[in-house]
This record gives structure tokens, C-alpha cells and sequence, in this order.
């Protein structure tokens, strides 16, 4: 292999990564505080896919790429990320809230049913088809010796570089972010501290859904927009938070890159065919499982009697 | 008509026996499994490919569709049972993933995504079990479903059953009482994989063909829904919540409404029924099954 | 023990309520007939399922708008969801056969439902037409199955010479997904294009669903091919080809089918530029494809890809069997109904003309198109006799 295509490999498996690494952030952020996978998250970041493809296509009509355009694509995330906040709070609200002293199965599968119901709906209200979701910007590749990189492909790696810092900020320096820190601990106790955990909470949800958002739209961008896009994307994703130690903000985005990566270089490095892919990624979940089960970077939860 | 009602009872029957398995690891092993998936593909393909490439009859192929089964139940069970709750969800749901991305893929095998077909028909006594008639193969399907339960009852009240319960409600205090949790736990991990395997033996048996896009995720999601819409921990729960669910998502048909509604209904009604379900009554319809260990007559 | 009987019981008469009325319908032969179709509506691959089904439910609007059976009698289409897979499949058409009493069907989409399927319809004794399962062994069933669509075998073979004798290629890279139909078509021209002495230097798979190729399209791009076979579904393929531009790749791009989808230019814009690809032949001087593909946009707001055009063919002209055999016997016996679909001659259907060979395959040429920009530009048509590529027009 060709040091050109070496580093197109890495490239390819870096911009891979940064798009579960986008995801990954989001499933993180709600199970660090609830300590609960919220199975829907791939179906909110389709919700959110598809709010920004309307309100994109609105507000651009068919003026050419330019400054409007640039400023309509991040209008249109705002009222995703908007849209998407109150329907995150509003399933929390409807679907979890009530199973919060349950048992760990309920809110999972209560979870699995709020995706069924957003796919499904989706599938049969605006059909099946892939839409495309234009560039609002020039995407033509960029040439770096041999090397071949898009602006779209950049744009994902420093929105979550930028992401997963603002959050790490958010959570650890801001009054807001100590007390989801306290609510992730003991529940009990934040409340009896004054916190307010049920606002926590609901912000918890809103945070984590406009995080969704914009990683549909980002994904939107180069995989189109269609009813089970967050399926599979949503489901690796998610490994990748697990593998970077779940409910850990810089795990997830560690997790996500190091995922992408394997991806890729299992497949052009080791051989693998490129049909197990997904068996890399599963492979490696388990792998890092039983090695580590905090992930990476977890933190080990003592058991106490 | 009836004929259609019998596939639902047959379908019922298989997918009784999948929940059967996931009582035993989920209901009374407290183990959050989501890989029955994975397990009855593997008893699928093992009779399909037994059958059609080696010539081996149903009978034969079923407890090697067990076995091979439990070997998996064993080969996933013993690294990752010390995960918990989630970590032990997620893991299991890569391994199933793993295995319908393997079948996928292999072609020489399990010849990828066109499946196998043209199984050959179960006989017994010489006498054929014809799919298409039904009637034999549904009794056929019963029989297996109440051998099951009778061993897993029996099971769920024998020192196993007992030591998982004390497993489950305090791993810690089972511990320190002297029970050896990782055996019981494999233990239990594996018989609910061998019974899956038959159940995929039986399926395959029943469609005389298998393709990989049938044991999707969905399933293994379906199965848990079923134990947990019964009653976990309950095996009399687990059967009727197969009942229940299969005649949720037969119901658009089984009125006529299929060709009216919108084909999405049946999946959205479904992800109603789990939320609601599981915001009323979490502990399912019938509840967990209390034993009454040595007394008799005890409350 | 009490709580299992009163659930036992309450499940017991709900069913009784819900089935009750369909074994009434099921009992009175209901004065119009019916035919099913079956095919994906949920799921991942939801989409072949309902583009198709939507053909089907326009040629039924079609036909009962005329009036229906002798001008009288409508049909009636059931459809039913097979979500993809064997199991949901099989029930589908064990509901239309026992509880719609169908007279014939329309699908299943995909080939390893079809094969399930197929079983159970030949012995059933219901007409089967299938507008895309593709693999070369589906109609050998039985004589009940048929199909709309070219089988692998022809095209991947049309292919394979095409690729090697008229486009000068003798090496070629494949980026195919690992479904029956992909597959299928994969090995049907590596087996024709390496027969002819070219040679498919690198093969690369992708998972249905997939939307990141660009490990795969490195490799092949390092492997430096004559040009790249990409026998996909419409969304993969202007994924694949715009991701390919991205790359940087320049190696010209072949392909099938899938490619007919007007959709395509949607979704890929001009990276379509240049493309060679074989589809249906092409229909001549034939206002009725343009019509069909306007009248299919109109309605449902996306267009009709190659399957959908089959299965608007497949459904017209099995209405047209049970019609011709309503006017002469005054009922749809069913086996009189295959054999009126196997006597189908140059029914000139939207995809062109339509005749069945003896096993139940479709007797038909392949078409070879060039895309210049946006717009595909007809080659010629094609057949292959003998391993020997023939221009038929």
C-alpha cells in the first residue's frame, strides 16, 4: 500500500469516525446523568434530519450557494435543534419520566417502542425515499498531495471537536452542569440539595436531542435524508460511546474516531472483507467489554452491599 | 382463513419456545440477554444445512441445532455474564449481530444472502410432516412447546431455580451464602440458547428455507417483549405473551384491515403497546410466579 | 392462576370479536376478485416494497376505472407487508390464500422471500408474477411462477459481453452489496466477462444499508480497473458515485437496472456523467413509458424505479389473463388463470414488449444506455444466444 493511500485511509476512517464520534456524544450525555439507553436517539436525530431538510429548502428557494445559503443551512439546524430539544423533553415527559423508579428493562423497552413509533410514522407520513439534502456550501474535494478531503468531511470533524469541548465545559465548569453531575450520582440526595431534578433531567433530554439534530444533519449531508437513517448509523454510534466508556464526553468522541478507524483499516489493512464490517465494529465492542466493561474510558462502579 | 390462524399457532409455538429461553435467562437469571436472534438463526442454518447438504433427516439435525446452540450459549456466556444490566444488553446484541453478519457473508456455507432452500420435509413413522397441511406440524409444535415448559417448570423449582432467584435479587448476599453465580448463570444462559436453536430448527423445518434477513435484531427485541408483556420469571406468562404479541402484529390482517390501513400501523401500535405497557404495568400481565418452596399449602 | 384464566378467557373472546367477521367473508364468495401482492412496506428496505406496490394499485385504478372484469366487475388489490424476510413472508401469502382467496400475485420483491413464497404458491396452484426477484433459479419452482423482470442470468451475461466486446474493457473492479439481487448480478458478469477473457481484478462488498463506501472505493482505486461495475439499488449507487468524485476517482463507472430510476438524477446530479448501464429495452416510439413515469410522479411524488415498471406490467397482465378467462367461463378458476398468463403473446406493456418463455422466465433484450449529463442515451438492444452477444436493434 502506497503512502497516498495509507493516509486516504486514514482520512476515510478518521471522517468515518467523526460521524459516529457525533452521535456517540449525544447517547452519552443521556446515559452519564440517567444511566439509561435511550434507544430512540437515532429516530430523533431522523426527526431532526428532516426538519432541517424543510426549513433548509424553504429558506434557501433556489438562490445559489453563497452567504444565504450558508446562513439559511444554520437557521434551518437552530429550529432542528429547537424542534428537536421539545420533542426529546416531550418523550422524556410521556415515555420515561413515569418509569424512572422501574426497573433498568423498562425504560429500555419503553425506549425501543418511542423508536418504533418515530420510524414508523415517519416511514408512513413522508414515505420511504432517500432525499437529498444539498451542500450549502462549494463541497468540491480538496487535494493535500495525493490526499483527498471534502469541506463537508472537515465540517464534521470540528463541529464534534467543538461539540464534545462545549459540553465537556458545560458539564463541568457550569452551575447547571454540577447539578446533572449531582443528579447522575445520587438522585435522591441532588433533590435533597435543593436541585431541581426533574428540570435536570428534561434539559438532560433537550441537550442530548439538539446534540441529535445536528449530527442528522451533518450525516444528512453526505448519506441523505430517508426514514431508517438513524437505525444502524444510530446503533454503531452507540457502540462507539460504549467502547469509549459510556456516559464519558471525551470517551465517546475517542471511541467514535477509534471505531472509525478499525473500520476502515480492518478492511484495507487486515484483509477483512469489506462485507464484515459491522462485525469489526461488534467484535470490537465485545472485545473491549470483557476486557475493560467500564469502556476506555469509564469509571469502575464499585458493587456496595 | 383457518389455515392463516394456523400459521399464527405455529408461529406462536416457535417463538414460545424462544421465550421460554429468555424467561429462563432473563426472568429467573436477571440477565438482560437481547441475542435469542442469534441462536435461532443458528439452529436454522445448522438443520437447513445439514439437511440439505449432508441429506441428514429433521430428527437428526435438531439436537445438533441444540448443541451447537448451547456451545454458542456457552462460547458468548461464560466471558460476558459478569457484565451487567446494559453492558451484558449491548454485548449480547453485537453477538447477534455478529452472527446474521457472518451468515451473510460466508457464502460457501450458508450460501449468503441467498439463504438455503428446498429443506426437506420432517417424516416420522414414514409419514410425512407436510408444512403446507399444517394440522401435524402445529401438534408437532405444541408437543415441543409443553416438553419445554414441563422441563423449565421443573427446572425453575430444582436447586438451579432457586439458587438464580437468590442470584438475581442479591448477587452479593447469593455469593456470601455460597452459590456459585457464574456456573448458574451459564447454566442458564446456555439451556435458553439450546432451546432457541430448536425453535430454529422448527423454523426452518416449517418455511423449508432461511435467509439471513430473517433473524434481524427485531426479533430478539420481539422475544423479550413477549416475556416481559407475560410476566417475566413466569413460564405460563411467557407463552401467553408470545400468544399476545403474535396476535398484535397478525391483527391488521387477521380483521382484513391490512389492505386498509397504512402497513406502518401495526409496527407504530406495537411501539404503543410497549410504552404503555410498560408505564401501567411493568411487571407484565400475570407477574412473576411465586414459589412456595417446602411448604405445602402456604400462602 | 385465577388472574391466567380471566386473561386466557378475555383473549379468548376478543378473538373470537375480531375473527368472526372474516370467517363470515370468508365463507360467502364475495363477488369481486381478488389479487394480493407481497413485498417489503416496513423496515430497512421498505422502499422496493411500496414503489412497487404503488404500480400495482395504479393498474388496478387503471383497470377498474374501464370497469373492471368484461367491464362489470372490479378487483380488488390486498397487499400485504413480507417486512423482507421469509417468515412474514410466508404468512402473507397463507392470509391472502386462505383468507382473501387471491387469484393470483404480484411479487414478492425480493428473491429469498420469492423462493419461500414460490413453494407455497405453485402448490397452492395461485399464479405467481414477480417483478424483481432476479435470481436464475426462481422460475424453475414450478409453472405457476413468473416473473417480469430479466433474470441475472441474461442480464449479467448482456453485461459481461457488452463490457468486454463493445466497451474494450478488460479489467474490471465491482463494489456490490451483499443482498440476493446485487449478488446475483455480480456473479452473472463476472462469469460472462471473465468467459470472454477479461478479468474482475478486485471485488468489494458493502452491507444493505451502508452509506460510507469510501474505504472500498480506495482499494478499488488503488487496484486501478478499466472501469467499475456497481450493480446496486438507486439511493447506493449516487451515493457511491458521488463519494467516488470525491475520491477523486476518473475510472468510468457501468451499471444496471437500478439505474432506471429517474431518481437517480435526483440524488447524484451529474456525477451520473458518463455512466454506461444496461436496463429494460428500450420502448419504441412509446408515449406509454413517459406516460406511466409522469402519471406514477404525479401521484406519488417520487418515480417509479425499473421493479416498479415491471409490476405495473406483471399486474396489468395478469388482470388481463383473469379477464380473458372471466369472458369465456364467467369465474377466475385459478388454473385457467396461470395458463392465460403463460399464453401472453407481445403484450406491449410499459417496459416493453412482454412474452414468457416456457419455464416462466420473461423473453426479453437487454437495453445498453449512456448517461450524457443528466440523460441516458440509448446504445442499442441486446440478447445473448449461445454465449454470443447479438444486437437486436
Amino acid at each position: 500500500m502506497g503512502t497516498a493511500e495509507f493516509f486516504q485511509h486514514l482520512m476515510n476512517g478518521l471522517t468515518l469516525g467523526g460521524i459516529y464520534a457525533l452521535i456517540a456524544l449525544g447517547y452519552t450525555m443521556v446515559y452519564g446523568i440517567l444511566k439509561f439507553i435511550n434507544f430512540a436517539h437515532g429516530d430523533i436525530l431522523m426527526v431532526g434530519a428532516y426538519v432541517g431538510l424543510f426549513v433548509f429548502d424553504l429558506l434557501r428557494g433556489s438562490s445559489p450557494l453563497g452567504t444565504w445559503t450558508v446562513v439559511a443551512f444554520f437557521l434551518a439546524m437552530l429550529i432542528s435543534m429547537a424542534v428537536c430539544a421539545i420533542l426529546g423533553m416531550t418523550i422524556e415527559r410521556i415515555a420515561y419520566k413515569p418509569l424512572r423508579r422501574a426497573t433498568r428493562l423498562a425504560p429500555l423497552l419503553s425506549a425501543i417502542g418511542v423508536s418504533f413509533i418515530l420510524s414508523n410514522s415517519a416511514a408512513w407520513m413522508l414515505g420511504t425515499q432517500s432525499r437529498k439534502f444539498n451542500y450549502p456550501f462549494d463541497n468540491s474535494s480538496i487535494n493535500l498531495a495525493g490526499v483527498i478531503i471534502t469541506p463537508h468531511q472537515i465540517l464534521i470533524l470540528v463541529v464534534s471537536l467543538v461539540m464534545m469541548l462545549a459540553l465537556k465545559l458545560f458539564v463541568d465548569k457550569t452551575r447547571m452542569g454540577k447539578a446533572m453531575r449531582a443528579t447522575s450520582l445520587d438522585q435522591d440526595t441532588a433533590m435533597l440539595m435543593g436541585i431541581n431534578v426533574n428540570k435536570v433531567i428534561s434539559l438532560t433530554f433537550a441537550i442530548g436531542s439538539a446534540l441529535a439534530a445536528v449530527g442528522g444533519i451533518l450525516i444528512a449531508l453526505d448519506f441523505k435524508v430517508y426514514p431508517s437513517m438513524g437505525t444502524m448509523t444510530g446503533l454503531k454510534a452507540f457502540v462507539a460511546a460504549v467502547v469509549g466508556g459510556i456516559g464519558n464526553i471525551s470517551g465517546a468522541m475517542f471511541g467514535g474516531i477509534l471505531l472509525g478507524l478499525l473500520e476502515t483499516f480492518g478492511v484495507a489493512v487486515l484483509g477483512i472483507p469489506s462485507g464484515l464490517k459491522d462485525t469489526i465494529a461488534f467484535g470490537v465492542l465485545i472485545i473491549i467489554l470483557l476486557v475493560k466493561p467500564e469502556g476506555l474510558f469509564g469509571k469502575v462502579e464499585k458493587e456496595k452491599v | 382463513m383457518f389455515n392463516f390462524f394456523l400459521l399464527i399457532l405455529i408461529y406462536t409455538g416457535i417463538y414460545a419456545l424462544m421465550a421460554i429461553g429468555q424467561n429462563i435467562i432473563t426472568g429467573y437469571g436477571g440477565m438482560l440477554s437481547l441475542c435469542q436472534a442469534g441462536f435461532f438463526a443458528i439452529g436454522s442454518y445448522a438443520t437447513a444445512i445439514l439437511s440439505v447438504r449432508f441429506g441428514w433427516s429433521f430428527w437428526a439435525t435438531l439436537p445438533v441445532a441444540a448443541i451447537i446452540s448451547a456451545l454458542f450459549g456457552l462460547l458468548i456466556g461464560l466471558p460476558t455474564l459478569r457484565l451487567k444490566g446494559d453492558y451484558l444488553a449491548i454485548a449480547t446484541l453485537g453477538f447477534g449481530e455478529i452472527v446474521r453478519n457472518i451468515l451473510n457473508n460466508w457464502d460457501s456455507v450458508t450460501n449468503g444472502p441467498m439463504g438455503i432452500q428446498k429443506i426437506p420435509m420432517p417424516t416420522l413413522f414414514g409419514l410425512t410432516i407436510n408444512p403446507y397441511k399444517k394440522y401435524a406440524f402445529l401438534v408437532m409444535v405444541i408437543i415441543f412447546v409443553i416438553i419445554a415448559y414441563i422441563l423449565f417448570q421443573r427446572l425453575a423449582r430444582s436447586r438451579m431455580g432457586r439458587a438464580l432467584t437468590a442470584v438475581r435479587e442479591d448477587e452479593i448476599a447469593a455469593q456470601s451464602m455460597g452459590i456459585n453465580i457464574t456456573k448458574y448463570k451459564v447454566y442458564a444462559f446456555v439451556l435458553g440458547a439450546s432451546v432457541a436453536g430448536i425453535a430454529g430448527s422448527l423454523q426452518a423445518a416449517f418455511s423449508l428455507s432461511v435467509t439471513p434477513g430473517t433473524y434481524t435484531f427485531m426479533v430478539s427485541v420481539m422475544v423479550l417483549c413477549m416475556v416481559v408483556l407475560g410476566g417475566m420469571g413466569n413460564f405460563k406468562a411467557a407463552i401467553l405473551g408470545t400468544f399476545i404479541i403474535q396476535l398484535i402484529s397478525y391483527f391488521p390482517q387477521l380483521t382484513g384491515l391490512s389492505s386498509v390501513i397504512p402497513p406502518q400501523f401495526k409496527q407504530i401500535l406495537f411501539g404503543l403497546i410497549l410504552v404503555v405497557m410498560m408505564i401501567w404495568r411493568p411487571q407484565g400481565l400475570l407477574g412473576r410466579e411465586e414459589h412456595t418452596y417446602g411448604v405445602k399449602g402456604g400462602k | 392462576m385465577k388472574k391466567s384464566l380471566y386473561v386466557f378467557v378475555a383473549l379468548v373472546a376478543l378473538f373470537a370479536l375480531v375473527a368472526t367477521p372474516m370467517f363470515a367473508q370468508g365463507g360467502g364468495e364475495a363477488s369481486s376478485p381478488k389479487i394480493g401482492f407481497i413485498g417489503p412496506m416496513t423496515g430497512d428496505n421498505a422502499n422496493y416494497g411500496v414503489l412497487s406496490n404503488n404500480s400495482a394499485m395504479l393498474a388496478v385504478q387503471h383497470f377498474n376505472a374501464k370497469g373492471g372484469f368484461d367491464g362489470k366487475l372490479p378487483v380488488v388489490l390486498v397487499t400485504e407487508d413480507s417486512e423482507g424476510n421469509v417468515e412474514k413472508g410466508l404468512s402473507a401469502i397463507e392470509k391472502l390464500s386462505s383468507a382473501d382467496k387471491i387469484v393470483g400475485l404480484v411479487g414478492p420483491v425480493f428473491t429469498g422471500t420469492t423462493f419461500a413464497v414460490g413453494e407455497r404458491v405453485q402448490n397452492e396452484g395461485i399464479v405467481m408474477l414477480s417483478p424483481s426477484a432476479t435470481h436464475a433459479d426462481i422460475t424453475a419452482i414450478g409453472d405457476y411462477v413468473f416473473r417480469t423482470v430479466v433474470s441475472d442470468g441474461l442480464q449479467g451475461e448482456v453485461a459481461g459481453h457488452y463490457f468486454y466486446e463493445n466497451l474494450g474493457l478488460r479489467t474490471i473492479g465491482v463494489l456490490y452489496a451483499k443482498n440476493d439481487y446485487s449478488q446475483g448480478l455480480y456473479e452473472g458478469m463476472t462469469a460472462s466477462f471473465e468467459a470472454a477473457g477479461g478479468k474482475v481484478t478486485i471485488a468489494e462488498a458493502c452491507q444493505v444499508g451502508d452509506k460510507d463506501f469510501k474505504t472500498q472505493l480506495t482499494k478499488i482505486r488503488s487496484a486501478n480497473p478499466d472501469a467499475i461495475y456497481i450493480p446496486n439499488y438507486t439511493a447506493e449507487m449516487a451515493q457511491i458515485l458521488e463519494q467516488a468524485r470525491q475520491l477523486g476517482i476518473k475510472t468510468p463507472f457501468v451499471s444496471c437496472d437500478g439505474f432506471s430510476n429517474p431518481d437517480i438524477y435526483n440524488l447524484a446530479g451529474n456525477f451520473t456523467d458518463g455512466v454506461v448501464y444496461v436496463g429494460p429495452a428500450k420502448v419504441k416510439e412509446s408515449k406509454k413509458y413517459s406516460d406511466f413515469v409522469a402519471e406514477y410522479t404525479a401521484k406519488y411524488g417520487v418515480g417509479p424505479d425499473s421493479f416498479a415498471t415491471n409490476a405495473y406490467d406483471g399486474t396489468n397482465i395478469l388482470l388481463a389473463a383473469m379477464n380473458t378467462v372471466y369472458k369465456k367461463t364467467g369465474k377466475f378458476d385459478r388454473k385457467a388463470v396461470r395458463d392465460a398468463v403463460a399464453a401472453t403473446k407481445d403484450y406491449d406493456g410499459v417496459s416493453g414488449i412482454v412474452n414468457f418463455a416456457d419455464n416462466g422466465d420473461l423473453v426479453a433484450y437487454q437495453g445498453l444506455y449512456k448517461v450524457n449529463g443528466t440523460t441516458p442515451e440509448y446504445l442499442g438492444t441486446y440478447t445473448v444466444v449461445d454465449g454470443k452477444l447479438i444486437q437486436i436493434d
